[in-house]
C-alpha cells in the first residue's frame, strides 16, 4: 500500500548539505504492523513526517496505492492527511483547550461531518479505548497513558488506513507503555489498519510482524530469529 | 460551521483572558471616542437647531460701536426702517443693563432691557400671564418679567404674577406681565427668560447713563441676509457719523457655530482614529504573541488535516471576535460619555442614528485588517517546525 521507492532527504546547513535519508526503500502491505528502530537523530522523524505527507524527499518516488503522492498539490496533500493517516506523537499533542472527546472529533470536524455525528463517533471511539468515563475531561487532567489513549483514539476516529506513532510510548512506563502496545495489536486486528511504530524499546519492537532498522540513511529488514 | 468557529474563538480568548482584556482596552478607547464624536456632533446640532428654533434664522442684531464701548442708535432712525428698507419686516431696537429688583424680601440680579412693543413680536416671546410692555404705557411704572426671572422673585407665598409690585433702585413697579419659558438665543446679547422689561423711556429712571445702543430685526422672509447688511450698512452708516455699524446674522452665526462643531467633531475623531489604530497593533500584537505561543497546537491541526485557510479563519474570527466585543463595549461608552456631555453643558441628549452602526462597522473592520496578517503567518506555518516547536 505504502512504496517508498529510492527517497533521499537532506537539509542544507550553513554551507554543506547533511544526507538524513539516501536511497531509502520501503513497501508495506495495508494491515502490517511494523516497527522502525534507530538511534537518536538518525532520521526517524523525518521519514515519518515524508511518510506522512507533511514533508517531500529532496529525492525518490513515493505512492500510496499506486497514487504517486509527491506531485499532489497542498490541499491536496492536507485531504489525504485527514482521510488516510492518523498521526499519534510520543508526546501526544493533544490540543490544551478542547476536552477528551472535542480532541478525538478534530479529524472529522475538518472533514466537515456535523457536529452531532462527530461526538457520537468520537465518543465510540473513547469508549474503544477504554476512555468511556472521561470523554468531558480536559487533557490536563488525564495521566500520560490516558492522553496517549485520547490521541490514538483521534488517530483512529477518521477511519484512516495508516496510523504513523511516532515514539508512541516514550513518555510512558513500561507498564503502561506495554498497556498502549496492547491497545495498538488488538486495534490492528480489529481495524486492519497498517501501523507504523517508531521506537527506541526493542521489547516494543518485537511485538510487531515487522522490524526495520533506520541507520546512515538507509533501512535494514530484521529477519526474525526464529 | 460560523457557531462553533465563533465558539472556538471565544473560549481561545476566555483562555487568556488578562491579555485579551489589555488588547480590548484600546479598541474600547478608540471605539468610545468615535462613538462620542458622533453623539457630541449630534447633540450640538440639535442644540444649535432648538436654539434657533425660537427665534427663526430670519433675525439680524445691529450694534452701533462708538469709539470707547458702546455707541448710540437715533430711535427714530431704527423705528423708520421697515418704512425704509422693503427687506424688513420689523425692528424692535432695545437699551441694555442690568441690575437687582426686590419682591417681598426675594432680591435677584439681572439683565435689565428697555424695550418697545415691537420686542415681543420679534423675538416671538409669548406670554404666560398678563401682557407685554406697549408704546403708550411709556413712563408708567411697569414692567414684565422673563420665566426664570419670575421664578427667582417669587415666594412660596407670594408668587410673582400680574399686580405684584418690583421694587428696582427708587421705584416701584407693577408688574403687568409674565412671559412663557425661553430658550436663550445665540442672537441675543442676554438671556430673554432672566430679563426684566421696561419701556424705553422708564430706562433713565433705573439705569446709570442708558444708551439705545442695539435692535433686532426682522427680515422679509425671503430677503437675502447679506443684500440686506449692504443696505443697513449703506442706509444708517451714514447716520451714525463717526460710530461703526455691525450687523450680525443669525445664519453667520450658524454657519460659525458649525465651523467650530466641525473642528471640534474632527479632532474627537482624529483622537478616536489614533486610538482604534493604536487598539488595532493592540490585538496584532496579541494575535502574533497567542501564534507564537500555539505554534504546536497549529502543527497538530495542520497534520490532522486542517487547511490553511481553516486556521486562518480560527484566528481572524479571534482577532474579529476581540474588536467586535471592544466596539460594543466602545458603543457604550461612547454613549455614555456623549450623555455626559450633554449633562454637563445642559445640552438636550439625543442618540445619533449612525453611531452604533458605524462604530460596529469600524471595529470589525480594524479586527479584519489588523488580524489579516497574523492569521495569515499562522496559515502559512510549515507543519513541521510548528510540530517540532517546544
Ligand atoms: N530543518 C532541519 N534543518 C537541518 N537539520 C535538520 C532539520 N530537521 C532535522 N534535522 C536533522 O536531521 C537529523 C534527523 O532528525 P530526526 O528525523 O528528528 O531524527 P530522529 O527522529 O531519528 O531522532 C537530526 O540530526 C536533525 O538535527
Ligand atoms: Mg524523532
Amino acid at each position: 500500500m505504502l512504496e517508498l521507492v529510492d527517497i533521499g532527504r537532506s537539509y542544507r546547513v550553513g554551507p554543506g548539505e547533511m544526507h538524513i535519508l539516501r536511497h531509502l526503500s520501503l513497501t508495506v502491505a495495508a494491515g502490517e504492523l511494523v516497527s522502525i528502530m534507530g538511534g537518536s537523530g538518525s532520521g526517524k522523524t523525518t521519514l515519518m513526517n515524508i511518510i506522512g505527507l507533511l514533508d517531500k524527499p529532496t529525492s525518490g518516488q513515493y505512492r500510496i496505492d499506486g497514487q504517486d503522492v509527491l506531485k499532489a498539490e497542498a490541499r491536496e496533500l492536507s485531504r489525504l492527511r485527514n482521510r488516510l493517516i492518523g498521526f499519534v506523537f510520543q508526546s501526544f499533542f493533544l490540543l490544551p483547550r478542547l476536552n477528551a472527546w472535542r480532541n478525538v472529533a478534530l479529524p472529522l470536524m475538518y472533514r466537515g461531518t456535523p457536529e452531532a455525528e462527530a461526538r457520537s463517533r468520537a465518543i465510540a471511539m473513547l469508549e474503544r479505548v477504554g476512555l468511556g468515563e472521561r470523554t468531558e475531561h480536559m487533557p490536563a487532567m488525564l495521566s500520560g497513558g490516558q492522553k496517549q489513549r485520547v490521541a490514538i483514539a483521534r488517530a483512529l476516529v477518521g477511519e484512516p488506513r495508516v496510523i504513523l506513532a511516532d515514539e508512541p510510548t516514550g513518555a510512558l512506563d513500561p507498564k503502561v507503555s506495554q498497556e498502549i502496545m496492547d491497545l495498538f495489536l488488538a486495534l490492528k486486528r480489529e481495524y486492519g489498519v497498517l501501523i507504523l511504530i517508531i521506537t527506541h524499546d526493542p521489547g516494543v519492537a518485537a511485538q510487531c510482524e515487522r522490524q526495520v532498522v533506520l541507520a546512515n540513511g538507509v533501512l535494514t529488514e530484521v529477519v526474525p530469529a526464529c | 460551521m460560523l457557531k462553533r468557529v465563533v465558539a472556538e474563538a471565544a473560549a481561545n480568548l476566555l483562555a487568556s483572558r488578562q491579555r485579551s482584556a489589555l488588547a480590548l482596552l484600546g479598541i474600547v478607547i478608540g471605539a468610545a471616542a468615535v462613538i462620542a464624536m458622533l453623539n457630541v456632533g449630534a447633540i450640538a446640532r440639535n442644540e444649535t437647531i432648538r436654539q434657533f428654533r425660537q427665534l427663526g434664522t430670519d433675525i439680524l442684531t445691529l450694534r452701533a460701536d462708538g469709539n470707547m464701548g458702546l455707541g448710540h442708535f437715533q430711535l427714530s432712525d431704527l423705528e423708520a426702517l421697515p418704512l425704509e428698507l422693503l427687506a424688513v419686516r420689523e425692528v424692535a431696537p432695545f437699551v441694555i443693563g442690568g441690575g437687582s429688583a426686590q419682591h417681598e424680601g426675594q432680591v435677584a440680579h439681572s439683565s435689565q432691557l428697555g424695550i418697545t412693543a415691537a420686542f415681543a413680536q420679534v423675538t416671538r416671546m409669548r406670554m404666560r400671564e398678563g401682557r407685554f410692555i406697549s408704546d403708550y404705557d411709556r413712563f408708567e411704572l411697569y414692567a414684565v418679567v422673563g420665566a426664570g426671572l419670575a421664578r427667582q422673585l417669587s415666594t412660596p407665598y407670594a408668587p410673582i404674577r400680574v399686580g405684584s409690585p418690583l421694587r428696582i433702585g427708587r421705584y416701584v413697579f407693577t408688574v403687568i406681565g409674565v412671559a412663557e419659558p425661553m430658550l436663550h438665543s445665540p442672537m441675543m446679547p442676554v438671556d430673554i427668560d432672566s430679563t426684566l422689561f421696561v419701556s424705553i423711556p422708564n430706562v433713565r429712571r433705573i439705569m446709570f447713563n442708558p444708551s439705545l445702543s442695539m435692535a433686532i430685526l426682522r427680515m422679509q422672509p425671503d430677503a437675502d441676509a447679506e443684500v440686506v447688511v449692504g443696505q443697513l450698512q449703506r442706509h444708517l452708516g451714514p447716520k451714525l457719523r463717526d460710530q461703526r455699524l455691525s450687523v450680525q446674522s443669525a445664519r453667520q452665526l450658524i454657519a460659525g457655530m458649525q465651523n467650530q462643531m466641525q473642528l471640534f467633531t474632527l479632532l474627537l475623531g482624529a483622537v478616536g482614529a489614533i486610538a482604534l489604530a493604536l487598539g488595532g497593533v493592540g490585538v496584532m500584537n496579541i494575535m502574533l504573541v497567542s501564534i507564537a505561543e500555539r505554534r504546536r497546537e497549529i502543527g497538530v491541526r495542520l497534520a490532522i488535516g486542517a487547511q490553511p485557510g481553516d486556521i486562518r479563519t480560527l484566528f481572524l474570527a479571534e482577532a474579529v471576535l476581540l474588536s467586535v466585543t471592544g466596539g460594543v463595549l466602545g458603543i457604550f461608552l461612547g454613549i455614555a460619555g456623549a450623555w455626559g456631555f450633554a449633562w454637563l453643558s445642559g445640552w438636550e441628549f439625543v442618540i445619533s442614528p449612525t453611531a452604533a452602526p458605524l462604530g460596529a462597522g469600524v471595529s470589525v473592520a480594524v479586527g479584519i485588517f489588523f488580524g489579516f496578517y497574523p492569521a495569515v503567518m499562522a496559515s502559512r506555518l510549515d507543519p513541521i517546525e510548528a510540530l517540532r516547536a517546544e
